[in-house]
């Protein structure tokens, strides 16, 4: 059986046991090619879930609309890693939720009516093609590759202070503050966040250039160590904003610094919600 | 008025400020310009934008009534960023006043009827100047019976008037709170409650209710159980609102705008509403 | 017969153009192609298809100054801002100039937006009509075709090497020197065909389906970001706050969206839409029934915008054939 086959049958199996009241899995979009989101309640209606290279959503989000009821999720080995960061900081119970977890080719480049050949960057550099955690498995794991690596920030990282920013302001101006990013983030859950938070006023209602900026880098700064790589962000950016890159940055401080990557298990303490008496900075360290 | 910025405030001086309760201030607010101050007409039910210059503006009910030709009066409750900032204000300051906005009761169809006022809280403010004109106009409406509650007896408003209510001619007043304090010897009972104790017949009679969603959801179950028709109950509904001129597409339920086709709505017209909040 | 110019013509006239106006067009950023001021006509793309964004904002802009608050000696005054630059918008689609007449429907009813009605007053629309369509639009089901010239003041259609010229309006009369058009033997293209949704009854149909479980079903997988109202033609929704910049107080109006969790709370926390079904039943019911009720139109032109923008695939003609099917056949 292929992927889809499995992931039909396990539906079809927990919806028709009672394990679980709704499968989060995906469906063929409306434009013949893509893949989006769908919430099977009935075993009937599990036909209609597909897995393939289009399937790039992270449904890791959706549990947080779900809490306390029993769901399935189809879930790719990053978006495994936002259920842990999910668990890890208790917006998500792990036995209610069932991972049926998919050995990840990696997703393609797609725009609306049509599918590239090309894996998305994201994937390109992707080391992890197993999920960590699973209660089911779909696929044959392969055999792990190398640590993880950041090619993409250390070209940043060469340009000078001045390049790197005027690349940012260039980048930020195009932003419209739909949210875009934030609502598809598994690590953007706040019931206020701080971009709506009028007292004290951190971005206010202006769309325009500098409160942009203040938008992106402060929710990148709140994501620092807690993201978990899943690069929804900027795949739903109407504006082509390339924002996994700046939370890449963080993710590569954070993993140098702390020796620490969110979302591989459920109970590591974040490094920015944990202190350690042993750890004290001396001024100018 | 018309005017051709309808976003743009007339300005206006805070005149006085009365403490209501811990948290409720009366405002008492004067136009600047003349002509707008001589213009300004109003019915009981309308409201007004009133911007804190620095913060934003917000909507109020108007608690005066238009017709005695004095300062604007609104009761600002002490909850968000606007309320919080005009609450910090001093008599004297300069403030933005956009209106009037709205429907209002219909005092023409009370005219001859008895009439039942129902208030809970901050709800009570655009409730008195319904008040006020029966009160004045004594002989155009029937028997009034008025209920005000709160939470605690600090927290009713309006106090300062008590007096007067409850002596005027064929007027009833009744207080009561969720819970009293050393000094409180009225009653302690939820508005539905006393509602259903004073079993107010609903013949000839309209019902006027204004409050927090569930005191409301809760005394018109009283009513309906009293014989209240929905055409003989009227409220106001509440939403967020920017414009107040059904542009900012917000304060809608359903097909109705909350700033234009009301605030104020018979029962049965809410029923007959798309959406049900 | 028609009145004809030359692309080369047509350049050269937007170049005088943008020197005493702004001259806003459609121009490609980095992958996106986006209406802005034009600096160089060159800039100018003729591309099939249209803009990533739509061209609402040059008369609805994302953030704008409604007026500043200037204090001094104690004094207080306030000075509304007004818009005071000329614009000619170029390459606007008849679904783009379709919107704008939506937009007029709510904001220059009395009382009129003072800043809009300054907007259309002093901008120039010059149309682009469509050769060819998107397999995601579908403007024929939303009172307006590939080739409606009925809401721009200039129309040009584009043919060999050139463009027929149909002047609509006495302002875009006014914009065109003498001896610009010159005649030529050549007729329109017959109009594209475009795809259809059955928008036919769409209100009514909306009205008896308002409380099926459909909606809750369609929002689970909705995220509540702005992109669909941000990316419409159409879409009015507004924030209103005061704030500081440069010492002075102003007061901005932004876009916004009625999906944006806290759009409907009032301050104390209370959220009569905060569930994601009614939520997401807003968007579809003001399009296709309050707006309809109030103005007589839909309040979508068939863009495909929103379609081709939703990162979870919301697609509005789904929802029309779904609405339009539904209670005919039991839904799950």
């Amino acid at each position: 059986m292929n992927a889809t086959e499995q992931i039909v049958a396990k539906a079809r199996e927990l919806l028709e046991s009672g394990t679980v009241e709704c499968v989060i899995g995906y469906e063929r979009a409306t434009d013949g090619v893509n893949a989006r989101p769908l919430f099977v309640y009935q075993a009937e209606e599990a036909g209609k879930l597909i897995f393939d290279q289009t399937c790039a959503h992270n449904l890791a989000k959706y549990l947080l609309n779900r809490k306390g009821k029993a769901t399935a999720i189809v879930a790719k080995p990053c978006d495994v890693r936002a259920v842990n960061l999910l668990i890890n900081e208790h917006q998500v119970e792990r036995d209610k939720v069932l991972i049926i977890g998919v050995v990840c080719p990696g997703m393609v480049e797609t725009k609306w009516g049509r599918v590239s050949e090309k894996l998305r960057q994201a994937c390109e550099l992707c080391r992890e093609h197993t999920p960590v955690v699973y209660d089911f498995l779909v696929g044959e794991p392969g055999d792990e590759e190398a640590a993880v690596e950041y090619p993409d920030v250390a070209r940043m990282e060469a340009l000078a202070i001045e390049e790197r920013r005027a690349f940012w302001e260039k980048q930020f101006s195009r932003c419209i503050r739909c949210y875009a990013c934030r609502q598809a983030c598994p690590g953007c859950y706040c019931s206020e966040c701080f971009a709506e938070r009028l007292d004290p006023l951190w971005v206010g209602i202006r769309i325009a250039p500098s409160e942009s900026w203040i938008w992106n880098t402060m929710r990148a700064f709140h994501l620092a160590g807690r993201c978990i790589g899943c690069n929804q962000c900027e795949r739903v950016c109407p504006m082509n904003i390339p924002l996994s890159l700046l939370n890449r940055k963080l993710e590569k401080e954070t993993l140098e610094l702390f020796g620490y990557r969110a979302g591989v298990d459920a109970e590591t303490p974040a490094p920015f919600a944990t202190f350690r008496k042993d750890e004290k900075l001396e001024v100018g360290e | 008025m018309k005017r051709d910025n309808p976003l743009l405030p007339y300005l206006a001086t805070l005149d006085e400020v009365v403490d209501l309760t811990p948290d409720v201030k009366l405002f008492r607010i004067e136009l600047n310009d003349p002509e707008v101050r001589e213009s300004f007409d109003y019915q009981p039910g309308q409201f007004v934008f009133v911007s804190a210059f620095g913060t934003g503006e917000s909507p109020f009910g108007l608690t005066s009534v238009g017709y005695r030709k004095g300062p604007l009066e609104v009761a600002v409750r002490r909850v968000g960023t606007v309320t919080g900032s005009l609450h910090d204000l001093e008599p004297g300051a300069i403030v933005g006043v956009r209106g009037p906005f709205g429907n209002h009761f219909p005092l023409d169809e009370f005219k001859g009827k008895d009439l039942f006022i129902i208030g809970g809280g901050i709800g009570f403010a655009p409730l008195r100047p319904v008040i006020t004109s029966i009160l004045d106009h004594r002989e155009d409406y029937g028997e009034l019976t008025i209920l005000n509650g709160a939470r605690t007896p600090s927290d009713l408003v309006f106090a300062p008037e008590f007096d007067s209510w409850a002596a005027a001619p064929r007027t009833k007043l009744e207080l009561t709170v969720d819970a009293g304090d050393e000094s409180w010897t009225g009653r302690v009972a939820l508005i539905p409650r006393v509602v259903a104790e004073l079993g107010f017949s609903p013949e000839n009679a309209i019902a006027v209710i204004c409050g927090p969603p569930i005191m409301i959801h809760f005394t018109l179950i009283e009513l309906k159980k009293l014989g209240f028709a929905d055409s003989q109950i009227v409220t106001t509904l509440e939403g967020k609102m920017k414009c107040g001129l059904g542009k900012c597409a917000r304060c809608n339920v359903g097909e109705k705008y909350i700033c234009r086709d009301g605030p104020v709505f018979t029962m049965e017209q809410i029923s007959q509403l798309i959406e049900q909040f | 017969m028609s009145d004809y110019i030359s692309r080369a013509d047509l350049l050269s006239w937007l170049e005088k153009v943008s020197q005493s106006r702004d001259l806003v067009a459609p121009v490609k950023i980095e992958d996106l192609t986006l209406f802005q001021k034009v600096e160089r006509v060159e800039d100018i793309v003729f591309d099939p298809g249209n803009t990533d964004l739509s061209p609402k904002e040059f008369f609805f802009p994302k953030s704008e100054v409604l007026f500043y608050v200037d204090r001094s000696d104690g004094r207080v005054e306030l000075v509304p801002a007004e818009v005071e630059q000329e614009t000619v918008i170029f390459g606007i689609r008849p679904c783009d100039a379709k919107g704008i007449a939506v937009l007029d429907l709510p904001y220059l009813e009395e009382p009129a937006d003072a800043l809009y009605r300054q907007h259309r007053e002093k901008t120039t629309l010059v149309g682009l009509s469509c050769v060819s369509a998107c397999p995601e639009c579908f403007c024929t089901s939303m009172g307006t075709t590939p080739d409606d010239a009925s809401n721009v003041d200039i129309m040009l259609t584009e043919v060999e090497e050139g463009f027929i010229v149909q002047v609509v309006t006495e302002k875009g009369k006014a914009l065109l020197p003498e001896g610009l058009l010159s005649s030529k033997e050549v007729s329109p293209p017959a109009a594209p065909s475009v795809a259809s949704v059955p928008s036919e009854g769409i209100a009514e149909k909306m009205h008896q389906v308002f409380d099926s479980p459909y909606w809750d079903r369609l929002a689970d997988r909705c995220l509540h970001c702005n992109v669909c109202s941000y990316v419409c033609p159409t879409c009015y929704c507004f924030d209103v706050r005061d704030l500081r910049s440069g010492g002075r107080v102003e007061r901005v109006r932004s876009w916004e969206s009625c999906q944006s969790p806290g759009f409907t709370k009032i301050a104390g926390g209370y959220d009569p839409r905060a569930a994601k079904g009614p939520r997401l039943r807003q968007r579809f019911a003001h399009k296709l029934l309050y707006f309809v009720e109030k103005f007589g139109v839909t309040h979508c032109v068939g863009c495909g915008r929103c379609v081709r923008s939703c990162p979870v695939n919301i697609d509005i003609r789904e929802v029309i054939q779904d609405v339009q099917g539904l209670g005919v056949k039991s839904e799950a």
